[in-house]
């Protein structure tokens, strides 16, 4: 019976995806989170709804409104709604235990009320518990009060998410009890003789020699497998389509609401032209594909001129499967799903716990890591790059940027003839002359408002033990280290130093930091920034928003596993406020 | 004797139960448990065919942990030959090693019973081994030692060998339980496991063994050999 | 070879950007080889011949008009204003002659002779034979006018009698997040 309803719902709903919304008229809404089953791909499973969908409902909201959100929870646990890139107040950012904002309990009802100070795409979801993972997560979408910098045709919200058929716990659970619980692409015996036949057995020997020594894995690029992943709530045979006419310029809105997937997104033979990243617009940058962080958004326009179907491929990074959907003149058509591209394996440079792997901000999406942006700001002269990447097969795709501009096309990393994974975090395995977007190819499209050396910088080691699955910031779980304490309106740097062997996309809410990827002046504004394994990213930060933010890896598990600390920003004083601000 | 085995079992059953997880009041100490029935295998041998198994399970936080664990062995008349259990507490010293300390008791049915204190380490070594060695008093102020070490060898994604040693010493002999002093057994083992899921694994495996010195006299004496090989076939299961 | 020669290219955008009102001939050289004639696009016109003045301003990244009517064989001059930050382009064409620019032009970013904001000048005085983009200097480039931020530049065009325009932005990711306007020509009479 329950079963019949939830096919009947997903069944009308592909009709028409994507255009489930609230009106903007309307900025008074209820929203309650309850226990529902959904279907995915014909399997039905336990998930948590916001507004009855997975994923909720996409809220489309106007800048400079004042938007009031009543929401109920009709679970038997406390929850919470955090809206994920929003400048706000505190105690309406929805992290329980932060700012004074505590979890709705059951049935009971917390009023959101804000102002809108801000324009783009954005997503809420839960901040309680592994809820996140269970479905609670859905698109923002928020109208410019002046005019965009862009014209398009249609506008479509792409969430991408991972679903599970396991409780979260159960899945948190297994990886605290064995490493690699869900890894099932472990580097094997017959992959060792392969190895050893194509680099020789003593080579071969050495390599597994190293990584065991450091009791490391180098296949671990996702902590969990089993996933299902979707695209706006749909599996890939439930294929979610976006319709366009040809000659129209599409607006796509990705939002990556997953717990735990990186993805590489493209659409195969329609390039995308990137006109925003986490909701703020940047210059239009060309590129075929990005790596998408958890938590990010990325906006991009497309202009398909042909009377036929494409597709959006979403590949997590260990390529344990993969999201698509459908972009089609008409509905019901498929175009062609890309083989799954070779999976990485990390290289001993992914391992150089930040004191080699000296790349700021370069370093992170796509084969272009080696971009002329990597100086550029004081008291970083003194690393070296001499000794980065010493492990680093060539696969011929090192070769450095002979191009004097990030927008040199990508070196891309060729598809291994013999079959070898790609060595490297990075190693994308993008098609050649086609371009990955690298984080130093983001350049805001509005200037920096605040061009003041940082007075400070601040030190975040990314830490953990893969091998107990706990996860830290600077050695420390959660409330077990000192929070971060800057003044009212201060000027700092975060410098991330990755020192563990996985990618960390890091989140600050309340806040944007401006990402050092070797902008004078457009640096890109930023509420998650991924720092690669081994790698180092360092951000600017005006500590505008009093409170006591939370700041996290927004891998759900790692988060729940301790990677979190606060961010305290004081709350201003006549004199500080004057001090600073002089 | 039977009624020990029970009791042992109750304390398997107890971790069962405690092997869901639950977070704690503030959000993110979390409390988890987990139970792993390492080997469940029958032994044919050249004397008597046994049935033995050897079992851990823990409950705790990343830090502090109480661990049981469980080994011991059936013969092919339905008796137990001899059954241990552990009860530890467990707390992480560095990142890849716990240190723990707790009692064990055996159950045997023809010698005396015996509780020990124990002293010990669990972690895992460079080249990924994981390692288990423990230290025991007995009652009678004996001391003891066991070292365990195993290693998986992955010849498909689920197709794992593991090669796994334990050795045992005594300072001082235990005439009573055949225990001669020095180096006493040591024990090689190779398992192959399928793991259908990594909570089910059925496994085949040879497994030799060795008295020595003394040891080895009072296993002939009672009439018994002073190595064993036996074949091996069994499942590896979690909860 | 589709489209325009990258330096004849360059040299035209130089001129454009640097003269209030460059001095055109009616002989635009990109006839040759692309399909579309200057017959197809028009022509350079004369300012005693322009009809009216149709001021363009450029912002970041739109054009306001976003929309012209032209009457058949109408001579306009424009009147093109950049108010926003960033380098832009008034460029009449057709979208296949756009498209082919496109790709002209981020290849003058990917060496650096452009910039987002700004034209790089003593690079575009550059041999582009060492990048391998050998062609005449003497090319003319009369239906572009291309402005650093805060420049004001003039094109004065005479229309065909009809075809499918377009005056568009071909800054690498201008034209295709929508900074392109429709030409539209009006019924009936036109003079000529």
């Amino acid at each position: 019976m329950k079963l019949t309803a939830a096919a009947g719902l997903a069944g009308t709903v592909s009709l028409y995806p994507g255009r489930r919304s609230f009106a903007s008229a309307d900025k008074e809404l209820q929203l309650t989170v309850e226990a529902k089953r959904i279907v995915v791909d014909g399997v039905e499973s336990d998930a948590i709804a916001i507004g009855d969908s997975v994923p909720a409902p996409t809220l489309r909201w106007r800048e400079g409104d004042e938007v009031v959100v009543q929401v109920t929870n009709r679970l038997s646990e406390p929850t919470s709604i955090h809206w994920h890139g929003l400048l706000i107040q505190g105690v309406m950012d929805g992290a329980p235990g932060f700012n004074g904002y505590e979890a709705i309990g059951p049935g009971e009802t917390y009023t959101y009320r804000f102002r809108l100070r801000q324009a783009g795409t954005y997503w809420y979801h839960s901040h309680s518990g592994l809820q996140e993972q269970q479905g609670m997560y859905g698109a923002i979408v928020i109208e410019p009060a002046g005019r965009e910098p862009v014209r398009y045709d249609r506008d479509y919200v792409v969430v991408l998410s991972d679903h599970t058929q396991q409780n979260p716990m159960t899945v948190l659970r297994n990886l605290k009890s064995q490493e690699g619980y869900y890894n099932y692409g472990k580097r094997t015996l017959i992959d060792f003789f392969r190895q050893a036949e194509r680099d020789g057995f003593n080579a071969a020997l050495q390599d597994r020699l190293e990584w065991g020594d450091m009791r490391m894995d180098p296949t671990d690029l996702a902590d969990v497998t089993g996933y299902a992943f979707l695209v706006n709530g749909r599996g890939p045979e439930d294929n979610w389509t976006g319709l366009f006419e040809p000659g129209e310029r599409i607006r796509l809105r990705f939002i990556n609401a997953s717990a735990m997937s990186f993805f590489d997104v493209r659409i195969p033979d329609l390039p995308m032209t990137v006109i925003a990243a986490d909701g703020q617009f940047v210059v239009p940058v060309q590129a075929h594909e990005f790596r998408f962080g958890v938590g990010e958004t990325y906006d991009v326009i497309v202009r398909p001129q042909e009377d036929r179907a494409f597709t959006i491929m979403a590949e997590p990074i260990d390529r344990s499967g993969y999201a698509r959907a459908t972009l089609a003149p008409r509905p019901g058509m498929e175009a062609e799903i890309p083989p799954l591209r070779p999976r990485a394996i990390l290289a001993m440079s992914d391992m150089n716990h930040g004191a080699m792997g000296m790349d700021h901000g370069t370093m992170g999406h796509g084969a272009m890591n080696h971009g002329p942006s990597g100086g550029g700001h004081a008291g970083h002269a003194s690393m070296s790059h001499g000794t980065m990447n010493h492990a680093m097969p060539m696969q011929g795709s090192s070769g450095h940027g002979a191009h004097g501009t990030p927008a040199g096309h990508a070196m891309a990393a060729p598809v291994p003839a013999d079959g070898a994974p790609p060595v490297g975090w990075d190693q994308v395995g993008t098609l050649p002359g086609e371009k990955a977007l690298a984080y130093a190819d983001l350049k805001a499209f509005a200037r920096n408002a605040d061009n003041r050396e940082p007075g400070q910088e601040i030190l975040v080691r990314l830490t953990g033990i893969m091998e107990r699955y706990i996860w830290t910031l600077n050695g420390r779980k959660f409330e077990q280290g000192e929070p971060i304490r800057v003044a009212h309106g201060e000027r700092v740097r975060i410098r991330y130093v990755n020192e563990t062997m996985m990618a960390h996309p890091m989140h600050l809410h309340g806040m944007f930091v401006e990402l050092e990827n070797g902008e004078s002046e457009r640096r890109p504004l930023k509420h998650v920034v991924i720092v690669p394994p081994g790698k180092e990213v360092s951000v600017l930060l005006t500590a505008d928003e009093p409170g006591d933010w939370p700041f996290h890896c927004h891998l759900m598990y790692h988060m729940a596993s301790g990677m979190m600390t606060r961010f305290i920003v004081e709350q201003p004083t006549a004199k500080a406020g004057g001090k600073d601000r002089a | 004797m039977r009624k020990a085995l029970e009791r042992g079992l109750l304390g398997v059953g107890l971790m069962l139960a405690a092997s869901g997880a639950s977070m704690a009041a503030d959000g993110h100490d979390m409390l988890f448990g987990s139970l792993l029935v390492d080997q469940l295998e029958h032994g044919w041998r050249d004397g008597q065919d046994t049935v033995e198994w050897k079992a851990q399970g823990w409950i705790g936080g990343d830090v502090e942990k109480l661990y049981l664990k469980t080994e011991g062995e059936y013969v092919r008349d339905d008796t137990v030959e001899k059954a241990e259990v552990q009860l530890l507490y467990s707390r992480m010293v560095a990142d890849f090693w716990d240190v723990q300390a707790g009692i064990r008791h055996d159950f045997r049915p023809d010698d005396p019973s015996r509780t020990y204190a124990v002293f010990g380490f669990q972690g895992l070594a460079p080249y990924v081994i994981e390692v288990d060695a423990s230290l025991f008093v007995s009652e009678k102020g004996d001391l003891s030692a066991r070292f365990e070490a195993e290693h998986d060898i992955l010849i498909t994604q689920r197709l794992i060998a593991q090669p796994k040693l334990e050795v045992s010493a005594a300072l001082q002999e235990v005439e009573e339980l055949g225990i001669g002093s020095g180096l006493n057994d040591i024990e090689l083992g190779f398992r192959v496991r399928y793991e259908i899921t990594r909570k089910f694994a059925p496994y085949i495996g040879i497994s030799w063994s060795r008295s020595l010195g003394k040891t080895a006299d009072f296993a002939r004496a009672e009439g018994e050999d002073a190595d064993s090989l036996a074949l091996l076939a069994g499942v590896r299961f979690a909860f | 070879m589709i489209g325009f020669k990258t330096t004849a290219f360059a040299a035209a955008l130089m001129a454009s950007a640097f003269l209030p009102y460059a001095p055109l001939q009616a002989a635009p050289g990109h006839s040759g080889g692309h399909g579309h004639g200057s017959a197809a696009i028009g022509e350079p016109g004369k300012a005693a011949e322009a009809s009216r003045t149709v001021t363009i301003v450029m912002g970041d990244n739109y054009y306001e008009p976003e929309q012209i009517e032209v009457s058949a064989g109408e001579t306009i001059r424009f009147v093109v204003q950049n108010k926003g930050e960033f380098l832009h382009e008034f460029n009449i064409a057709t979208p296949e002659m756009h498209a082919a620019h496109q790709k002209e032009m981020a290849m003058m970013f990917e060496h650096g002779m452009l910039t987002p904001t700004s034209i790089d000048r003593e690079m575009m005085k550059m041999d582009h034979a060492k990048m391998g983009m050998s062609h005449s200097m003497k090319h003319d480039d009369p239906n572009s006018v291309l402005l650093e931020p805060g420049q004001s530049g003039e094109l004065i065009w005479k229309f065909p009698s009809t075809g499918t325009l377009e005056f568009a932005c071909n800054i690498p990711g201008h034209y295709e997040t929508g900074m392109v306007g429709g030409v539209q020509f009006r019924a009936g009479a036109g003079r000529k």
